[in-house]
C-alpha cells in the first residue's frame, strides 16, 4: 500500500514539472548552464573500486570563508570578476561540510584536527594521535593513549607514505601523519620536559623513516633536527640539545636530503631509502616572497613520482600550512596568494594520477574568524574596498560604498587581530576609529583587513570547512560530517567490504 | 658627437636620480630594502649612508628605557600555535634612536626617519643581529 502511494505521488509531482526548455528564460545562459550541469550529475557513477593511492590535501585555515577568498583572488587575477570563478577542487564530484570541533574545543586548534583525519577520533586541543581521555602534556598517561596512524596501517599494507607541508614539517598538521604527542609544541628534544619519556617530533620522523613508515618528507622545520652547534645551509644552528644530527643519519642510512631548491631540482630518488627535504629552519616562506624554495606543487610532483614506484600505492599528506599563518597575520593578500599556491597543488596532484585508483581529498582543518561585508558589486577587489553594484550593468561602479561613519570599507574583515581598529591608548585603555582607506592601500601586500577585538594574532574559528573529494569511495563524503570520518572514508576506501 | 653607448650611459643617471631623490624623501616600504633572492635591493644599496624615511611597526621593545627597536613590515603577531617562540621575520630593520624609545603600540603604523647602515652588525647590550639598521634615528 505504501508503495502504491508513493507511485503515485511521484507521478503526480511528474506530471507537474514543466518542459524546461518551454520556459521564457530558456535561452538565458544561467539556464542553459544549470541544465547541462545536470545532465552531467546524472551521468556519474559511482567507483567502488579500490583505492591504490590516497592523498589528502589540507590548506590549513582554508574554512569556506578563506576559501571563498581565495576563489575570488584567483579568479580576478585571471582577469575576471572572481565569483564565477571555479578553483581546481570545485570541479571535483563529491562534497560535505566538516564540523572541525575537538572534544574540549568549540574552536580547535590543527592537532586535534589532524588527528582526526590521521586516527579516526576527535580528541583535545593541543593533543596529536593521543586519546582524549589525556590531559595536555600529561607523559605518562599519553603513553599509553597513542593511536595507531592511517599512515601505520596501510605501511602495513605495503603502501609508500609522504608528508608534505610549506610549515615545519613538524608543526601539527604534518606531524599527525608520523607521530603521537600530549604537546604539539614538542617539535625537538628541547622543548620536551625533563622526565618525559615521549620523544620528540622530529625524532618521531627520524623514527618512523628508519622504521620504513614514513618514505618521504617535505617542508621547514630543519633547525628541529640538527643539534645547536651545527650549522644548516643558510649559516643557521640548530635547536636539538641531544647532539643528534637526524638530517646527517637519514644519509647514513643511505637516504636523500635536501636543504636548498638547487638541491631539490638535482635530487635523485634514493631508490628503497627515506627523502628528506628541509628548506627553512622555521616555516617555508609565504608564496608571495618565496625565493629559493620549491613551491608546493613542485613538491607534490616530485613526491608523486617518488611514491608511485611502490606498485601497492601511496598515502601521501599534503599541507598548505601558511594560509593559516598569513590568516593569523590579518593579512589577507597573503592568505590567498598561498591559497592560489594550494590549488596550483591540487591541480598537480589530480593530473598526475588517475581517477580510477586514486582518492584526492581537498580539505582544511578548520577556519578563522574571517568576514565579509556587503553588499559590494562585482568585481570588487576581494583584498580591497566594496564598490557598489551598477544597476545598469554588471561589473561594480568603481564607487566605494561608505559606512554609516561616512568611510569607505573593506570587501573582507577579521572578527579580531592585529588589524584591530582599537589601538592601545598611553593609559592602557584601547580605542579608535575605522581608518579613512584608498583603495591602494587596502591592495597593498602588507596591508592588514580590518579587525574588531584587539589580538596580537588573529584566531581560528569553529566555523565549517568543506571537502572536496573525487576517486574510489569518494561518494561518501556527502552532508554535513565530522571531521573524523575523513579518516573512515580513506580506511575504507583503501579496503572496500 | 656622442655615441648611442655614451649616450645611454649618461642618460640612465640622469633617469634614475629623481627616482631615488623621490625614495629617499618620502616614506618607503621595508620591503623596498631586499631584492627577491632577499639579497639588499639597488635601492637600498644606493642608500646606504643616507637618510632615509621609512614606514612600519614598532615591535614590542626587548629592552625598557632603550634607543634600540626593531621595525618590523607588518605588526609584529605572535601567534601560540604557529610557533613555540617569538621569532623575528626576515624583513625588519633595526632602528637605533637619537632619544629614549617611547613605545608605539606594536599595531600603530609609523615613520622612522634615520641613516641607512648596511652589513652584519651584533648589538652589544641586546645580542641582537642586524643586517640593515637605521641610526640616529626619529620617529612618530
Amino acid at each position: 500500500m505504501k508503495n502504491t502511494i508513493s507511485a503515485s505521488v511521484a507521478a503526480l509531482l511528474a506530471a507537474g514539472a514543466v518542459n524546461a526548455q518551454d520556459l521564457p528564460q530558456a535561452s538565458n545562459q544561467w539556464f542553459a548552464n544549470g541544465q547541462a550541469a545536470i545532465q552531467e550529475r546524472l551521468a556519474r557513477q559511482p567507483n567502488t573500486g579500490r583505492a591504490k593511492n590516497i592523498i589528502l590535501l589540507v590548506a590549513d585555515g582554508n574554512g569556506v570563508g578563506t576559501n571563498y577568498a581565495t576563489r575570488i583572488f584567483m579568479g580576478q587575477q585571471a582577469g575576471g570578476l572572481g565569483d564565477d570563478f571555479v578553483l581546481p577542487y570545485e570541479a571535483f564530484p563529491n562534497l560535505a561540510l566538516v564540523k572541525t570541533y575537538s572534544t574540549n574545543g568549540q574552536t580547535p586548534d590543527s592537532a586535534p584536527t589532524a588527528a582526526a583525519m590521521n586516527s579516526g577520533v576527535k580528541t583535545k586541543n593541543d593533543l596529536i594521535n593521543i586519546m582524549d581521555s589525556v590531559a595536555v602534556g600529561d607523559c605518562e598517561a599519553g603513553a599509553k593513549a597513542g593511536t595507531k596512524t592511517f599512515a601505520e596501517i596501510v605501511s602495513e599494507e605495503g603502501k609508500s607514505v609522504g608528508v608534505i607541508s610549506t610549515a615545519r614539517i613538524t608543526h601539527a598538521t604534518p606531524a599527525a601523519v608520523y607521530a603521537r604527542t600530549v604537546n604539539r609544541d614538542w617539535e625537538d628534544n628541547s622543548l620536551v620536559p625533563e622526565g618525559c619519556a615521549q620523544k620528540d617530533i622530529a625524532m618521531q620522523l627520524f623514527d618512523q623513516m628508519q622504521a620504513g613508515v614514513i618514505d618521504l618528507a617535505m617542508g621547514g622545520g630543519r633547525r628541529h633536527f640538527i643539534p645547536e652547534d651545527v650549522t644548516d645551509a643558510e649559516g643557521k644552528t640548530g635547536k636539538r640539545t641531544d647532539g643528534r644530527n637526524l638530517a646527517q643519519e637519514i644519509v647514513d642510512m643511505g637516504g636523500a636530503y635536501v636543504q636548498t631548491e638547487d638541491e631539490f631540482l638535482a635530487m635523485q630518488a634514493p631508490g628503497n631509502a627515506p627523502i628528506l627535504g628541509l628548506f627553512e629552519p622555521s616555516h617555508m616562506m609565504y608564496e608571495a616572497d618565496r625565493s629559493g624554495e620549491p613551491s608546493l606543487a613542485e613538491m607534490t610532483e616530485a613526491a608523486i613520482k617518488a611514491l608511485s614506484g611502490n606498485e601497492n600505492g601511496y598515502y601521501l599528506e599534503i599541507e598548505a600550512g601558511r594560509v593559516d599563518h598569513a590568516n593569523h597575520d590579518g593579512n589577507l593578500a597573503r592568505t590567498v596568494r598561498d591559497g592560489v599556491a594550494f590549488a596550483e597543488a591540487v591541480a598537480k596532484a589530480d593530473e598526475l594520477t588517475d581517477d580510477a585508483d586514486t582518492l584526492i581529498i581537498v580539505t582544511a582543518d578548520h577556519e578563522h574568524a574571517i568576514a565579509f561585508n556587503g553588499y559590494c558589486g562585482r568585481g570588487s577587489d576581494i583584498l580591497g574596498l566594496c564598490m557598489g553594484i551598477d544597476e545598469a550593468g554588471e561589473k561594480n561602479t568603481g564607487e566605494p560604498l561608505l559606512g554609516a561613519n561616512g568611510k569607505p570599507y573593506t570587501v573582507a574583515g577579521f572578527l579580531n587581530g592585529a588589524g584591530s581598529v582599537l589601538k592601545e591608548q598611553a593609559d592602557g585603555s584601547y580605542s579608535g576609529s575605522y581608518p579613512e582607506l584608498t583603495q591602494e592601500q587596502a591592495t597593498d601586500l602588507d596591508f592588514l583587513q580590518p579587525a574588531l577585538v584587539p589580538m596580537s594574532s588573529e584566531t581560528h574559528s569553529g566555523e565549517d570547512v568543506a571537502v572536496y573529494a573525487k576517486g574510489p569511495w569518494a561518494h561518501l563524503f556527502n552532508g554535513v560530517i565530522e571531521q573524523n570520518e575523513i579518516f573512515h572514508v580513506m580506511n575504507y576506501a583503501a579496503n572496500p567490504k | 658627437m656622442l655615441s648611442r653607448r655614451l649616450f645611454l650611459a649618461t642618460l640612465a643617471p640622469a633617469l634614475a636620480a629623481p627616482a631615488l631623490l623621490r625614495a629617499a624623501e618620502g616614506p618607503l616600504k621595508i620591503r623596498d630594502l631586499y631584492a627577491r633572492d632577499r639579497s639588499l635591493s639597488d635601492l637600498a644599496q644606493s642608500l646606504v649612508g643616507e637618510r632615509a624615511t621609512f614606514a612600519g611597526f614598532m615591535a614590542p621593545p626587548l629592552k625598557a628605557d632603550s634607543s634600540f627597536f626593531v621595525l618590523t613590515q607588518r605588526p609584529m603577531a605572535v601567534c601560540p600555535f604557529c610557533e613555540t617562540s617569538a621569532e623575528w621575520p626576515d624583513d625588519i630593520i633595526a632602528v637605533y634612536t637619537k632619544r629614549t624609545v617611547e613605545v608605539t603600540p606594536f599595531n600603530v603604523g609609523i615613520e622612522v626617519r634615520g641613516v641607512l647602515e648596511a652589513g652584519g652588525y651584533k648589538d652589544p647590550d641586546t645580542g641582537f643581529w642586524s643586517l640593515v639598521r637605521l641610526t640616529d634615528a626619529t620617529y612618530g
